[in-house]
């Protein structure tokens, strides 16, 4: 159980930039996940913690001591790998011992918490099988016993469960969570599924380019996305055009006027799609905007209805909803609103990484 | 907050264990072979007597007819050698990869025997046979018909090409086996006839593998002394003119030697550097969908093709045969009696027992070497994305196309001078063996390594292990395989060697080649058979060692 402080990091491959300037702060027992596309920079950032590679600059601290110097071999920071690494001339029971005898652990002592540990990723009945006769969930159990057996001081975990079918990394996700909070591990997970990161985490750090665009609880960076890279990104979004016009700006779809003062750069609106309701009507009420458009294409998809509606200056609104009486009705083509409220509205610069706009 | 790693901390961290292996291997690579190489090298750039740079030498080679005839020599005989084992090899490769041939296994195993036997043996094989005394030729004789003899250059080309022909046929083979087949099934099904086909689209694809063995056959012809050596008889190369100009100059400095070892390298460097050049416009890229399935093919064809693959390995074992048959005959001092017996071992036994011995300690103390460094390099050439191991990983290509002669005098300059003098120790020759015959363990366990992923090793450090424990106690398990098999490989070739002990031996530290050379010059033919056989058992049986360890069997030795 410790706390884990990053500043100033910074990671070069020659010219790239993989990490810019990193600063992070995982309290203990934290479940702490990256999260962001393939290529921003996740992996080199545990990597960088874990000593597999060192930092150009900047510090790491676990509880205050800093680490950044130290071999990898010395860091007590235990990694589970998104290919397994286990072992595969080993037994299961020896590729968890491993840990505990380079840290010179007694016999007895070993055996009895490799027993806990594999029977906490339900694998008592496998100490004595070798990883070739494991399916790929199997020996991620191992990987996963093998790093908390040691009781390092972090976990890392490099998207364990990307290389799993669909169904078990579900399974797995939750086993994982619960061991984790169950140890009070500090935990950092890199992960590119947005909805893993969302289900397991504490705190979702999403990355970009090596650089942090948000960190903050699973709720914060869905409902308050800080710039626009995070708003599209982290769940669907639709992305209107603002005109900037001398008495503020001006929703072009809408062809309304929104609360908010003209900027010198080019604006653009976010509205969740389950937050945009299809009408036959426009909306009356002063504190909702009606887009008016066509029904371009309806997918039912389970409980929910996806709409798209293309508005009168072409751009594509989507709107998720429950089927209600007056929606099921709607067929291609017809003429509709799309009705939002102002107040879930979010404003950004519109460039990649735009500002949120307060 | 952000501070800059200090002096001592980066100190300690460039101190890990991988770093020391690094500068152990390089300073191992710049005694045992770059400084070599370039003593030789300097050497061929010296006035022999004022010692003044010049590029005398050079200009006396290439303007002297003894050595340009032997140049030309060389050119003459590795060119058609080549060629010949490429006209033998292709089609034996096409039949085994594409039509169903009884006993294929037999064949390639074969062709492996061949390949791994020592090339002076079959040279000395041929002069049983077709010699001025060979039993072909008396029995002709008998009948008043003068056969031509196996001596000069038509030997050595003939020997050349049966001694070296599996390259061409086992690289061919394994390319012709991996060929996507839709290009061939796309090429008949816009009009191409079976023959047109084999020519437009199956052979230039295969043309990369073909070139490749062709390009072994060329480099070790040119570096090939037993051969000439035995048969030539005043037809001379470049590799026994080198020879011969080092023992007459013994004493003195070898600059002749030299000079015309260099220019045998720069034959095979250049050789090596063209053929590059024609492949990297022609990289073909093949998914492995469409594998091709041999045919069957019925009647007098597949007869005919049958014939002509066991035909070919067995004229290029028959040498072999020939040797271990003649190891049986009786004879009494170096003549032949009637009848069969073990006369020639026991006197392997009375006049050399310490060859054998010899050979084996060298080649085993070597191979124990060589398996150790190999494992250490291919981690830093497959692990480590440095300039460094890149640059190492260039380095081993060089031991390949180093003749034996060149090194051994490399040796010999280097490592003899006022105060101190290595040459004639046993130490010597088992540097050389481990310095030449390295490469092979190294692509070995590198192959081997190549399979493993990384992140096993960061695992056992991410658990603790230091570096050195990880390496110890993962990667070495994990590429045991591979060692053994390069080792095994490493054995053969180091335990096969001639022309850098017969540099380098002294009476106390001759070896098996080295006792089978001098025994067939002597006329010793029962001598020279029976180590010959004591050899090739030995190197039979590593041969079948490989086989059971390697799951690409044929690709382990090519
Ligand atoms: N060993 C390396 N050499 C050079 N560039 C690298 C190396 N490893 C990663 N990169 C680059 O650094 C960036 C971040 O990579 P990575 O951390 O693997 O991303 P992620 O794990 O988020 O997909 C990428 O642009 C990648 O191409
Ligand atoms: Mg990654």
């Amino acid at each position: 159980m410790s706390s884990v402080e990053i500043s100033g990091v910074r990671k070069l491959y020659g010219p790239v930039v993989a990490l810019s300037e990193i600063d992070i702060s995982i309290k203990s027992g934290q479940f702490y996940t990256l999260l962001g596309p393939s290529g921003c920079g996740k992996t080199t950032l545990l990597r960088t913690i874990a000593g597999f590679h060192f930092q150009n600059a900047g510090t790491i601290a676990v509880d205050g001591a800093e680490i950044q110097e130290l071999p990898a071999h010395k860091r007590n920071v235990a990694m589970v790998f998104q290919d397994y690494a286990v072992f595969p001339h080993l037994s299961v029971f020896d590729n968890v011992a491993f840990g505990l005898k380079q840290r010179k652990v007694a016999a007895a002592e070993l055996s009895e918490r490799v027993d806990r540990a594999l029977r906490m990723v339900q694998l008592e009945n496998f100490a004595k099988r070798m990883p070739h006769e494991l399916s790929g969930g199997q020996q991620q159990r191992v990987g996963l016993a093998r790093a908390i057996v040691v009781e390092s001081s972090v976990l890392l975990m490099d998207e364990p469960l990307s290389n799993l079918d669909a169904k078990l990394r579900v399974e797995l996700r939750a086993e994982l969570r619960k061991i984790q909070q169950s140890l009070g591990m500090t935990t950092v997970y890199v992960t590119h599924d947005q909805e893993e990161a969302l289900a397991m985490s504490d705190v979702v750090c999403v990355m970009f380019n090596g650089v942090i665009q948000q960190a903050a609880p699973p709720f914060e960076i869905y409902d308050q996305p800080a710039n626009k890279f995070v708003a599209s990104f982290v769940g669907g979004n639709n992305f209107l055009t603002m005109e900037n016009r001398a008495e503020g700006l001006h929703m072009v779809a809408a062809n309304a006027q929104l609360n908010a003062e003209a900027l010198d750069v080019a604006a653009i609106a976010a509205i969740r799609p389950e937050l945009v309701k299809i009408q036959k009507d426009a909306s009356v009420d002063t504190n909702q905007l009606s887009i008016a458009g066509k029904i371009e294409q309806i997918s039912f998809i389970g409980r929910e209805i996806e709409l798209h509606v293309a508005a009168t200056n072409g751009e594509v609104i989507k709107s998720i909803t429950r089927p209600s009486p007056e929606v099921i009705s709607m067929t291609v083509g017809d003429s509709c609103y799309a009705v939002i409220n102002r107040d879930d509205v979010l404003l950004f610069e519109d460039t990649e990484t735009g500002a949120r706009i307060v | 907050m952000t501070t800059a790693p200090s002096f001592l901390s980066g100190f300690k961290r460039r101190l890990d264990f991988w770093n020391i292996a690094t500068v152990v291997v390089l300073a191992v690579l710049f005694v045992l072979l770059i400084l070599p190489v370039f003593s030789v090298f300097f050497v061929s750039f010296l006035d022999e007597d004022t010692g003044a740079v010049t590029l005398d030498n050079y200009v006396t080679v290439f303007t002297r007819n003894y050595y340009l005839k032997g140049l030309w020599n060389t050119l003459f005989v590795g060119g058609l050698g080549t060629l010949g084992a490429c006209l033998i090899g292709v089609p034996l490769a096409f039949f085994t990869a594409r039509f169903q041939i009884k006993g294929k296994a037999i064949v390639s195993t074969l062709a492996i025997l061949v390949l791994v036997s020592p090339p002076f043996i079959g040279a000395y094989a041929w002069i049983m046979m077709l010699g001025s005394n060979g039993f072909i030729t008396n029995f002709f004789g008998r009948f008043g018909i003068d056969i031509p003899t196996i001596y000069g250059a038509h030997g050595v080309i003939l020997v050349f090409t049966l001694k070296f022909f599996p390259f061409v046929y086992l690289m061919t083979q394994n390319a012709l086996m991996s060929v996507n087949k839709s290009f061939e099934d796309a090429a008949r099904n816009l009009g191409c006839g079976p023959m047109s086909t084999f020519f437009k689209v199956t052979l230039p694809l295969v043309f990369p593998a073909i070139s490749t063995g062709a390009i072994i056959c060329f480099v070790l012809s040119i570096a090939d002394f037993g051969t000439p050596a035995i048969l030539g008889r005043g037809f001379r190369t470049l590799s026994t003119i080198a020879y011969s100009a080092y023992t007459s100059e013994l004493g003195g400095k070898p600059t002749m030697a030299v000079t015309v070892s260099i220019i045998m390298m720069g034959i095979s460097i250049i050789a090596l550097v063209v053929q590059r050049r024609i492949l990297a416009k022609r990289r073909y890229a093949s998914a492995l969908t469409n594998l091709p399935k041999p045919d069957k093919i019925e009647g007098v064809r597949n007869v005919l093709m049958h014939a002509y693959c066991y035909l070919v390995v067995g004229i290029a074992m028959f040498p072999t045969l020939v040797v271990v048959y003649t190891s049986f005959l009786n004879t009494k001092g170096p003549v032949f009696q009637p009848g069969f017996g073990l006369t020639s071992y026991a006197r392997v036994l009375s006049d050399a027992p310490e060859a054998i011995s010899n050979s084996f300690i060298f080649a085993l103390t070597a191979v124990v070497l060589i398996a150790i460094f190999s494992s250490l390099i291919s981690y830093l050439i497959v692990r480590r994305d440095t300039a460094v191991s890149g640059a190492i990983d260039v380095l081993m290509m060089v031991p390949y196309l180093v003749p034996g002669v060149v090194i051994a005098i490399g040796f010999v300059t280097t490592f003899r001078s006022d105060w101190f003098d290595l040459t004639g120790t046993a130490v010597i020759i088992i540097m050389i063996y481990f310095i030449r015959r390295l490469p092979y363990g190294v692509r070995a366990t590198t192959n081997n390594l190549r399979q493993i992923k990384p992140s096993l090793e960061e695992a056992a450090i991410n658990l603790g292990a230091s570096p050195l424990s990880a390496f110890a106690k993962v990667t070495v398990p994990l590429i045991f395989p591979g060692m053994i098999v390069g080792a095994l490989l490493s054995f053969i070739t180091a335990i096969n060697e001639l022309s850098s002990t017969l540099i380098l031996y002294t009476s106390g530290t001759a070896t098996m080649p080295v006792k089978i050379y001098i025994s067939v010059l002597d006329g010793e033919f029962g001598l020279a058979a029976a180590l010959s056989t004591i050899l090739l058992v030995s190197t039979g049986l590593c041969v079948y060692a490989v086989f059971r360890l390697s799951d690409d069997k044929e690709g382990s030795f090519t």
